[in-house]
């Protein structure tokens, strides 16, 4: 996995930039009227929803205009080839039936490039949820409790962050085996979840460190606040804005990283798939039938190139400091 | 400050000795063992096999042992599956491997990073600007197993330029493609830490006074402009180089080079409990050495994160 | 403003990356695939597989080792390049006895090692001790079991032994099973050849050692080594506990074992059945020989290239693990005439596309088998370079037999019946069909049974007759709503090919009998351990290749209970085996192995489905080299030829000698 650049220079600008946060609502509502007017963040986000929406309906769109399902194999047709070219019918003819060509066994790679967009989506946000989840109230619990239980928290980050996660993912795996495709897609999630909460957990921390001497927390402190009210009322809603930006950036790092996983084998099982296992599939056929690389391949850089998109939009928008348009 | 670095350099140890013993756990958790075969063996040779290593022992007199030889020896042991060679041998051969490819790549998305950040700063909003920031978004977009094979597709297996795999030696052709591939999300990244960093100090007052003064705008750029607005890249080298020269598992395996990457994942698949604790104590202690620079940069520029 | 020029500069920089991949396609006109450029020296470079776990024969048990072995190790016998059969190598010639249980070799006299010193009989002796002995923990020491004493001796087994009367007790005694005595059943002649078919003129007249006379003793009893599982034992058999009582336990050491250095020069194998195989197991691994006084000398680091010896054709020059394995011509190779490369380079490489990319820009002469991608057969195999040769090696389906409704074996037979294997081979296209457990067409003269041909009627006749009617839907579709379908499952391991196969039999089921079986996908080791420990539901895939050339290769794998990962076991299978090994005359000991095959394709334990095939490449210009049915290669054979005239259009002729 990549470091991202953001865990560095996300941490001080923030706080000089306190005051405009506390402006309330309104700091939404501009945030949202600013990444409107940010074509490219626009651009990202209808990308991401064109993609999400037909991820869902498509495949039974398909099945209902050419009656191919993602993990049909059409057995009774025993000829010898199989991976048809897009728009290319089995006649070797232009047909509108595979539009990006078929796979090996002959399944519909527009269905499978769609529903694996189903699974690859899910699989980034709900991993991004739960590593949101244990990440920011990590953070902020060992960013604002200090001293020694904040250097044990992040030396136990520290160990996590060392340990192979390949092994983990093994272990997790076959520890608790399940016996049905879905059943082994909910273990990816936490597996995944799981590894990618601690760069989440350093940003939230590094934010509350430099967010709790000021004087809205030494306020809070002096009317008698409680300690958990503090930090999830009054500091983690300012840390809200990098989170968000880092979320948005977790999203692809996890679909890459289930891609990565896909490579190696401890991806979804067939006869699901995912934007990553397609590629994976592609890359062994790339010298043959370069479109099973080349759809799942392209459909998955979109998709993150938008997400991305998206991420920056929302980060300029948020923290106009830091607007560089 | 010194007493915070030795303070953080103390608490290392144990944080690796943690790293160790969870891993040695996992290991042993995993199911499947390095022997194992299409073909089962009988239970005789099986026995066998454990006894000569010692895996049926207890486990804490395994644990023990191991733990005794790293601490006292600093030896790792020999591989399981690869008979008879040390790890500490393994890791010593393979960390040049993947130190040069690492290295080149970064020094690459310095150079390339670098130039396309300013040039798109400098010229912001012209062609320059945009066409270099939407390459750097291409490259954090396009994951690099996909990257890899279509530049091995085009420039070997097609142009039959250069070898599309295999570790050549250092310097070598075969360096060019791993580099380029490894090199492109950090190119991507550098290039906008540049524009950002720029664009914030093109605009301070500091570059204003030395306009002022008459500079010549190279002597302004190269001079004042780049120092102050390359920090943001100058911290992300930290982390960025102790992930790069610790091996790409990705890349290693494209290219299928023989480096720590490669070996990390060949040890997990293979159960290679020695060669596998000691690639992951290695790169423990290089992650968190990176992570001490990091902070102790942190804590000189900014003055409000206290220890 | 112009952010849609950045979009439209995106979308344009992405139609270029596409049209320049989807012309770079491999055009499919050339006669080879790729570049066919001799390398400029004799250096033959080649992909062995993975990296080599040990350059020490006697540990690993892999094919990529096993053509790394044959490099650098010579044994008796070396497999013939075409054929397999074994051919003379440090063995000049052999002579059976009268029911092939003992074998002599007469060794050739220039066989030395790389540094010099004249290899001997007594380096057999010393190998073959050194390969059963429990610490070497070789994972080949199985193979050589049929050599007197050697499973006991590798077990760490004991004799027993009468104090009073120094008297040892006979296996035969305490267990019926025991198989019938060849040896102790031909008592021996004051001369050492009388059982031999043809004397031997320079052993003419010498006394009878006493190792020899010691061999044709009756089988002694052994037990095992360990307090705990003697007892075990010996509870279980109360007239053999009976027996026991008061004798002492001797253990079994190196030198029981029925190998004997009669001279320097000759050495004689004595087995514990009539092995007519035996000379053709010869060539495998564990019985080449390693340098004793080298292996004494630095312990497991004597593989390092800094200490090691060989024997073969070819000898260490820089090894640099997973990276390369050089081997350089050994002048000291008794038959250095013959080898023509200078040196041979080893890759270690497990990703099939890496490979293929390598050997399409001519950076490798050679790949290893089963390394075309199943999707680049379209183009591959029409190459002339694509070497498609018979493999004794078959692809089948385990089922786990132990719980139900597998534990049925009519359930088991209507999911066999319900599998096209014909169109299966036509699809996957470089395999066979396959309905016994035997591979098809590789053992000359064996009757081979026919199993259950491709009927689907017939199998949803039968899952009813199980209880689970299967019932004809409007659309004409089947489905079989009472089969409990949560509790049958597909495992594999992560493989292009294995998925491809896990998902045609799904099909293949769904289709015919309505049921759809989950797949599931596992890293190899787990794998493995999963489908060991019998911890699945239903199917897992299988795959064995032969590890020397007779069908009981493939037999012994349901030999014993428990290890063949169905948990069926039938004493009237192993019995079956036991009285076909027992036959001296070839062909009966075929029609009973055959006998044996059928009564287990007839059990079902598992679905056999095809027959593989050679499926690799390599550059015209290698020569010498041909697509044998292991797929091992003996490399003093191979040569680079620089005359295109003389190079191999097509898989070379395999019949001619």
């Amino acid at each position: 996995m990549t470091p991202d650049p953001d865990l560095i220079h996300a941490s001080p600008e923030t706080a000089i930039t306190e005051g405009e946060y506390v402006r309330g609502t309104s700091l939404w509502r501009d945030a949202w009227r600013r990444l409107l007017k940010n074509k490219l963040a626009v651009f990202g986000l209808v990308v991401v929803t064109l993609i999400t929406l037909s991820s869902l309906i498509g495949p039974t769109v398909i099945k209902r205009a050419t009656g191919y399902t993602p993990d049909y194999i059409p057995t009774s047709d025993t000829r010898l080839i199989r991976s048809f070219p897009p728009f290319t019918g089995p006649d070797g003819q232009f047909s509108w039936t595979h539009p990006m060509g078929t796979d090996n066994a002959g399944r519909d790679q527009l269905a499978r490039v769609l529903q694996g967009g189903q699974i690859s989506l899910f699989v980034g946000i709900i991993s991004t949820l739960v590593s949101l989840l244990i990440g920011v109230s990590y953070g902020a619990i060992a960013g604002y409790v200090g001293g020694r239980v904040d250097n044990i928290m992040m030396r136990v980050v520290d160990v996590l962050y060392s340990l192979p996660y390949v092994i983990v993912v093994i272990v997790l795996l076959s520890m608790f085996r399940s016996q049905t495709a879905r059943g082994q897609l909910i273990l990816l999630f936490i597996a995944l979840g799981s590894v990618s909460w601690l760069t989440m957990a350093r940003i939230v921390r590094g934010q509350v460190l430099s967010l709790k001497n000021q004087e809205f927390v030494m306020a809070a402190k002096a009317t008698g606040v409680s300690t958990p009210r503090i930090i999830f009322r009054h500091l983690v809603p300012n840390t809200l804005g990098p989170v968000i930006v880092y979320a948005t950036l977790t999203v692809p790092q996890i679909m890459l990283t289930e891609a990565f996983l896909s490579f190696l084998g401890f991806g979804v099982q067939a006869p699901l798939a995912s934007w990553g296992s397609l590629a994976s599939d592609g890359i062994q056929n790339i010298a043959i039938f370069p479109w099973q690389l080349i759809f799942p391949g392209v459909t998955m850089a979109l998709t993150l190139f938008s997400l991305n998109f998206l991420g920056d939009g929302l980060r300029d928008a948020l923290d106009p400091q830091m607007r560089t348009t | 400050m010194l007493r915070f670095i030795l303070r953080r350099l103390l608490v290392t140890i144990p944080t690796i000795l943690v790293v160790i013993t969870i891993t040695w756990g996992l290991i042993k958790l995993a199911p499947g063992n390095f022997y194992s075969g299409e073909k089962r063996l009988p239970p005789a040779i099986e026995k066998a096999i454990r006894d000569k290593y010692g895996l049926d022992r207890p486990w804490y007199e395994q644990y023990g042992k191991m733990l005794w030889s790293i601490v006292r020896h600093g030896d790792f042991g020999t591989s399981l599956k690869y008979e008879g060679q040390s790890v500490n041998g393994i890791i010593r051969r393979s960390l040049p491997v993947s130190a040069a490819v690492g290295i080149l790549a970064y020094l690459l998305a310095l150079i390339v990073g670098i130039t396309a950040g300013s040039i798109a700063a400098l010229k912001q909003n012209s062609r320059w600007d945009y066409g270099s920031m939407t390459l750097a978004m291409l490259g954090i977009s396009l994951p690099n197993f996909v990257l890899g094979p279509i530049l091995v597709l085009i420039f070997s297996l097609s142009l039959y330029w250069l070898p599309p795999s295999r570790w050549g030696g250092f310097p070598s052709r075969n360096l060019i493609l791993p580099v380029i591939t490894l090199s492109a999300i950090y190119m991507a990244y550098i290039a906008r830490l540049a524009r950002a960093g720029m664009l914030e100090v093109l605009r301070s007052d500091y570059i204003r006074t030395a306009r002022a003064k008459g500079l010549s705008e190279k002597d302004v750029v190269i001079k004042h402009a780049l120092r102050g607005g390359l920090m943001p890249v100058i911290s992300y080298t930290g982390p960025a180089l102790a992930f790069l020269l610790t091996g790409t598992v990705v890349v290693e395996r494209i290219f299928a080079l023989p480096g720590l990457g490669n070996y990390f994942i060949q040890a997990s698949l293979n159960r290679d409990e020695p060669l596998l604790i000691g690639i992951v104590a290695f790169i423990a202690i290089t992650l968190l050495l990176m992570n001490l620079l990091v902070d102790i940069a942190y804590a000189y520029l900014d003055p409000r994160v206290r220890y | 403003m112009s952010k849609q020029k950045q979009i439209g500069m995106l979308l344009l920089l992405a139609s270029f990356a596409l049209v320049a991949i989807s012309c770079s396609v491999a055009s499919n006109k050339e006669p080879f695939f790729g570049k066919t450029v001799p390398p400029e020296r004799n250096i033959f470079r080649y992909v062995t597989g993975d990296e080599p776990e040990s350059l020490d024969p006697a540990i690993s048990n892999g094919q990529p080792e096993a053509r790394i072995y044959m490099a650098l190790y010579d044994g008796l016998v070396e497999y013939h390049p075409k054929t397999m059969e074994p051919e003379p190598a440090l063995a000049e010639r052999w002579k059976p006895n009268n029911d092939s249980s003992e074998f002599k070799f007469y060794l050739r006299r220039n066989g030395r090692w790389s540094n010099g010193d004249p290899i001997t009989a007594n380096d057999f002796v010393y190998s073959f001790r050194r390969a059963l002995t429990k610490e070497t923990a070789s994972r080949n020491a199985y193979l050589a079991y049929y050599i007197k004493y050697a499973q006991p001796f590798n077990e760490q087994k004991v004799f027993v032994r009468d104090p009073q009367t120094g008297q040892f007790l006979n296996a035969k005694d305490f267990d019926e099973t025991t198989p019938a005595e060849p040896l102790a059943g031909s008592p021996l002649d004051s001369t050492a050849n009388a059982e031999y078919s043809e004397p031997d003129v320079h052993l003419e007249g010498r006394p009878e050692s006493e190792f020899h006379k010691q061999m044709h003793t009756p089988l002694r009893l052994t037990l095992p080594g360990d307090a705990k599982g003697r007892t075990k034992a010996l509870d279980a058999n109360p007239k053999l506990k009976a027996a026991v009582a008061g004798k002492e336990f001797v253990p079994i050491k190196a030198e029981d074992i029925g190998v004997e250095a009669i001279d320097d020069y000759t050495l004689r194998i004595s087995l514990v059945q009539p092995g007519p195989f035996f000379v053709g197991l010869l060539a495998h691994q564990v019985f080449r020989i390693v340098p004793r006084k080298v292996v004494e000398k630095y312990g497991s680091a004597w593989t390092q290239p800094q200490h090691i010896v060989t024997c073969g054709p070819f000898k260490v020059k820089t090894w640099q693990p997973y990276d390369k394995l050089v081997v350089e011509r050994d002048p000291m190779y008794w038959d250095a005439a013959t080898v023509k490369l200078d040196e041979i380079h080893f890759y270690p490489m497990s990703d099939n596309p890496t490979i293929m990319n390598l050997y399409k820009v001519g950076e490798v002469d050679a790949v290893l088998n089963h390394t075309v991608p199943n999707a680049w057969l379209e183009v591959v195999r029409v190459k002339q370079d694509y070497m498609d040769g018979s493999e004794a090696a078959i692809n089948y389906v385990l089922i786990n037999t132990t719980q139900p409704p597998m534990n049925d074996v009519r359930v088991r037979k209507a999911f066999n019946y319900s599998i096209d294997k014909e169109a299966w081979a036509k699809w996957r296209k470089i395999v066979k069909p396959l309905t016994a457990f035997t591979p098809s067409g590789i053992f000359k003269d064996y009757p081979q049974p026919q199993g259950d041909q491709f009927n689907p009627e017939e199998g949803r006749r039968l899952l009813g007759e199980a209880g689970f009617p299967v019932i004809k839907k409007p659309d004409g579709s089947y489905s079989c709503p009472k089969f409990p379908v949560d509790q049958v499952e597909y495992i594999y391991n992560t493989q292009e090919s294995n998925k491809a196969m896990a998902e045609w039999m799904q099909a293949q089921w769904k289709q015919n009998l309505g049921i759809t079986v989950n797949l599931r996908n596992m890293e190899w080791r787990t794998f493995l351990n999963v489908r060991a420990k019998l911890e699945y539901k239903g199917f897992s895939r299988g795959a064995w290749g032969a590890d020397y050339m007779d069908p009981f290769t493939f037999l012994s794998l349901f030999y014993t209970g428990g290890e063949n990962g169905t948990g069926w076991v039938d004493p009237k299978y192993v019995a079956m085996l036991d009285e076909a090994n027992r036959m001296l005359d070839p062909k009966k000991r075929y029609e009973l192995l055959a006998k044996a095959e059928k009564f287990l394709i007839d059990a079902q334990p598992m679905i056999p489905i095809d027959t593989a095939a050679t499926n690799w490449v390599k550059k015209p210009y290698v020569k010498g080299m041909y697509p044998n049915a292991g797929s091992l290669f003996p490399w003093k054979y191979v040569y680079i030829e620089r005359d295109p005239a003389k190079w191999d259009y097509g898989v070379p002729d395999m019949t001619a000698d």
